[in-house]
């Protein structure tokens, strides 16, 4: 075993030994990365937090990826006695998205989840007071989702501010500036 | 019991007045701002080329392109400048991440209240010129949002290329073309360096949603021999790309490339619609790229179109000059097949002055277009040039694109810097020849595409720069040798590039079988009778035209090398689209 991870070398041993489905990688020094089932989370950072010193939830995030109609959470834990952070990622099926809330574990889960659940659109089971976060009384996509709009919202929600109507177009400026014309064969097949 | 702690607490922080405050230093000290703060943007007013990336990109719609006084546009320049609505702005800092030149950064100034909206639009740059000591938030490096790594091309070997002449260029496959094409931010300043101001964001666009035949469309829109240019085109278009700035232009040519040749047959996409004749007839002289560009589209408007070649085939200098490892001939073959299908009518094996006479032609047509290019070879000056196998490059070339079988022995020594030098070059490889390159000046003032140079090196050319070429030497009337002298470069006071000045003693004897010259070639107008001559304004060699290339005889129009200063196909091409709106503004008066 290199000397250079021992840390984190043994830390993904003791992962493995109790957890053998969650997939570890040691991506520099300090830092851990774990993909693990959504299924039971919950009971993964109880572990880190109770067995392996990872008392501090630093942040929770959450990435979409549309692609592979998933969402992502991220845990984002760190120990103040091995000097580790660590990154918990679990997938959610992006069509019906919920996950265990851990607001029991940490308080502070509570409003990541509260965020999570209204910029992204997942449901947490089990979180004491889901309500409305920064947005009021919003009814679109959430919007951290990357089909919503986001330009389409701002021309229907903001003004435009008067004087900006002198603003161009840079490919018809260069059209014009040569004198020709660019057909539109994109929307007349 | 009564509580005097209450009372006692505001007293015992009395002790604290004596200690140094941990928090709060007097005099008070302003401290900086993180780092990476994001408050107003500034832009680099000179670096920054109106590309509009900023403005597309972001999600606010804070920013607008504008034009601003003293910004002029120019060749990759736009001539717009970015406004930001900083009452908008969310300072996400995408406009800066996305900016491909780099001009455009935020600072760590962000305080600004004003009872007036109108204040709140900001010119960065222009408004605030003071914040450029305040630049905080630039482009990341480390992450580049932008690709500014082209899709590499795969290409025979330089080994492998000297043993035949099978293309070089491979092409890109799918999902390389995909992903070069998906490199580009659309912005459409290439447009401003081709020559055709050809619809390039559209068609690069189009292969990145893989709707080639939309592509293909855009293509054909204002050039009928795009398979041609993806081949061998100047690619004036990728010195001016955005993504140039930083990093490696988009592969426009070799993506225009892409899309023509997945379809053996443009007519089964582009269906073309042929106008009903009009009446009118136009005689085109010359079927390079210039004559055939012309005919085309005036076929596709109800012309009468017949094109008049010296030479057995259509092409001109991309047929006879350009070698077959670079511009295969089924690819010429399919796009002259495609104008034929349009209703071009090709005259092949006749010269105009010597099969048919020019009067004739012009007294047949309603209008004339000329496109004869430069096809005589200017020659070296020296002593012993006259010798046999001291050639010209443009006869060799011909020759063996022709088929013609050439014997130029094992040693060659070819004249010249420029493309058709680098062809004579590679071409001589081919054939078995060793090769020398002699130019005057240095490799880095060589007139050829970079590109070329590169692949005669590959091949085993052996370039040698500042040498100037004193004599031919002969023995039996054929080539022996040459003698050459080297030559320093010199500063020209005048401002001009450095010359080559010959270092005197210092001269070389190179022993040779052929001696090739590749220094230039000029128009050749025999074809045309003294009274159109005397009319005909000729300016050094070239005709002159107006906007629409019509020459000073108002039924003759002209494009083409013997038109034009850039002498490249492209030019070629455009100068025969803009013909086309002059021939039909002259017939018919539209
Ligand atoms: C070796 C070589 C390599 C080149 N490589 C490139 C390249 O990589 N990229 C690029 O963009 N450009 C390249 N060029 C330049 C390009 O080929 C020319 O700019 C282009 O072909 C010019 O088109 P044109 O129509 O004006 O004339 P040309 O292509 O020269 O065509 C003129 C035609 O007119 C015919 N003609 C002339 N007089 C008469 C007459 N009296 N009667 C009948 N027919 C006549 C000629 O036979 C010829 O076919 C190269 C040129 C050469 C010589
Ligand atoms: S910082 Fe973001 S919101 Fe502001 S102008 Fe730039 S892209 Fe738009
Ligand atoms: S993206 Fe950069 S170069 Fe392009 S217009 Fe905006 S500031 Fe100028």
């Amino acid at each position: 075993m290199s000397t250079q991870f021992a840390i984190e070398e043994e830390l993904k041993q003791s992962i493995n030994n109790a957890f053998r489905s969650a997939k570890v990688t040691i991506k520099r020094q300090g830092r851990i990365n774990v993909e693990f089932r959504s299924g039971i989370l919950p009971a993964f950072v109880s572990y880190l937090k109770e067995y392996l010193d990872f008392k501090h939830l630093v942040m929770m995030s959450c990435v979409d990826w549309l692609e592979d109609n998933e969402f992502e959470i991220v845990y984002h834990l760190w120990s103040y006695d091995h000097k580790v952070h660590i990154m918990v990622k679990v997938r959610l099926d992006r069509e019906k998205p919920v996950m265990q809330s851990i607001s029991k574990l940490w308080d502070q889960a509570e409003t990541y989840e509260r965020e999570i659940h209204e910029m992204n659109g997942v449901e947490f089971e089990g979180h004491p007071g889901m309500r409305d976060f920064i947005l009021e009384d919003w009814e679109d996509l959430p919007p951290m989702r990357r089909d919503f709009k986001t330009r389409e919202f701002v021309d229907k929600t903001y003004e435009w501010r008067t004087g900006r109507e002198d603003k161009q177009d840079v490919r018809e400026t260069i059209a014009k500036q040569y004198d020709t014309e660019v057909p539109d064969f994109k929307n007349s097949k | 019991m009564m509580n005097i702690k209450g009372a006692l607490v505001p007293f015992s922080a009395l002790k604290f007045l004596g200690k140094k405050p941990h928090t709060v230093r007097y005099p008070l000290e302003k401290k900086d701002t993180a780092q990476r703060y994001r408050g107003f943007h500034f832009n680099d007013l000179e670096e920054c080329i109106g590309c509009g990336t900023c403005s597309t990109i972001c999600q606010n719609e804070a920013i607008d392109m504008i034009q601003l006084d003293g910004v002029e546009a120019a060749k990759g320049d736009s001539g717009l400048r970015p406004r930001v609505d900083n009452g908008r702005c969310c300072w996400c800092g995408l406009c800066v991440d996305m900016c491909p030149t780099g001009s455009l950064s935020l600072t760590d100034q962000y305080l600004h209240t004003s009872p007036d909206p109108d204040s709140y639009l900001l010119i960065p740059g222009k408004d605030n010129p003071e914040m450029k000591e305040n630049i905080s938030f630039v482009k990341s490096d480390s992450e580049p949002l932008l690709q500014f790594d082209r899709v590499p091309m795969r290409e025979l070997d330089g080994a492998e290329r000297v043993k035949s002449f099978a293309e070089v260029v491979l092409g890109y496959m799918q999902e390389e073309a995909r992903a070069e094409a998906t490199r580009c931010v659309d912005c459409g300043l290439c447009v401003t360096a081709c020559p055709d101001h050809m619809h390039i964001p559209e068609y690069i666009g189009a292969i990145a949603d893989a709707d080639d035949e939309t592509a293909l469309k855009y293509i054909y829109d204002n050039n009928p021999l795009p398979e041609m240019c993806g081949k061998v085109c100047t690619r004036q278009c990728e010195t001016v790309c955005a993504i140039g700035h930083l990093g490696e232009p988009i592969a426009i040519r070799w993506l225009k490339r892409f899309a023509t040749e997945q379809f053996p047959d443009p007519a089964a996409i582009l269906n073309p619609v042929i106008a009903e004749s009009n009446g009118k007839k136009v005689g085109i002289i010359g079927g390079g790229p210039a004559g055939l560009s012309a005919g085309y589209y005036l076929a596709l408007r109800g012309f009468d179109i017949t094109i008049y070649e010296a030479l057995p085939k259509m092409g001109g200098m991309t047929y006879a000059g350009i070698p077959k490892y670079r511009f295969p001939e089924d690819s010429l073959d399919k796009q002259i097949g495609y104008m034929e299908k349009v209703g071009v009518k090709m005259v092949n094996n006749t010269r105009v002055g010597k099969d048919i006479s020019f009067d004739k032609i012009r007294k047949e047509n309603d209008a004339v277009f000329v496109g004869i290019g430069f096809h005589i070879p200017y020659t070296l000056g020296l002593t012993g040039e006259d010798l046999e196998n001291s050639i010209q490059a443009v006869d060799f070339l011909r020759d063996v694109n022709l088929g013609k079988s050439v014997d130029i022995g094992k040693k060659v020594v070819v004249i010249g810097g420029g493309n058709v030098a680098i062809d004579a070059a590679r071409v001589s490889r081919r054939l078995g020849a060793e090769v020398t390159i002699l130019y005057r000046r240095r490799v880095q003032d060589m007139p050829a595409d970079w590109e070329e140079i590169e692949g005669a090196e590959d091949e085993g050319v052996h370039i040698v720069p500042q040498g100037i070429p004193l004599e031919v030497i002969g023995n039996n009337g054929k080539v022996k040798s040459i003698k050459y002298g080297m030559a320093e470069m010199v500063a020209d006071d005048k401002g001009g590039r450095p010359r080559p000045v010959l270092i005197e003693g210092d001269e070389h004897i190179l022993e040779v079988d052929t001696v090739i010259g590749a220094i230039g070639q000029e128009a050749d107008y025999s074809f045309l009778p003294k009274e159109v001559m005397d009319e005909l304004k000729i300016e050094r060699g070239r005709m002159v035209v107006n906007e629409l290339k019509q020459t000073s005889i108002p039924d003759i129009f002209a494009g083409g090398d013997s038109v034009n200063r850039t002498a490249d196909a492209i030019s070629a091409i455009a100068d025969g689209v803009k013909a086309v709106e002059g021939i039909t503004h002259y017939l018919l008066d539209e």
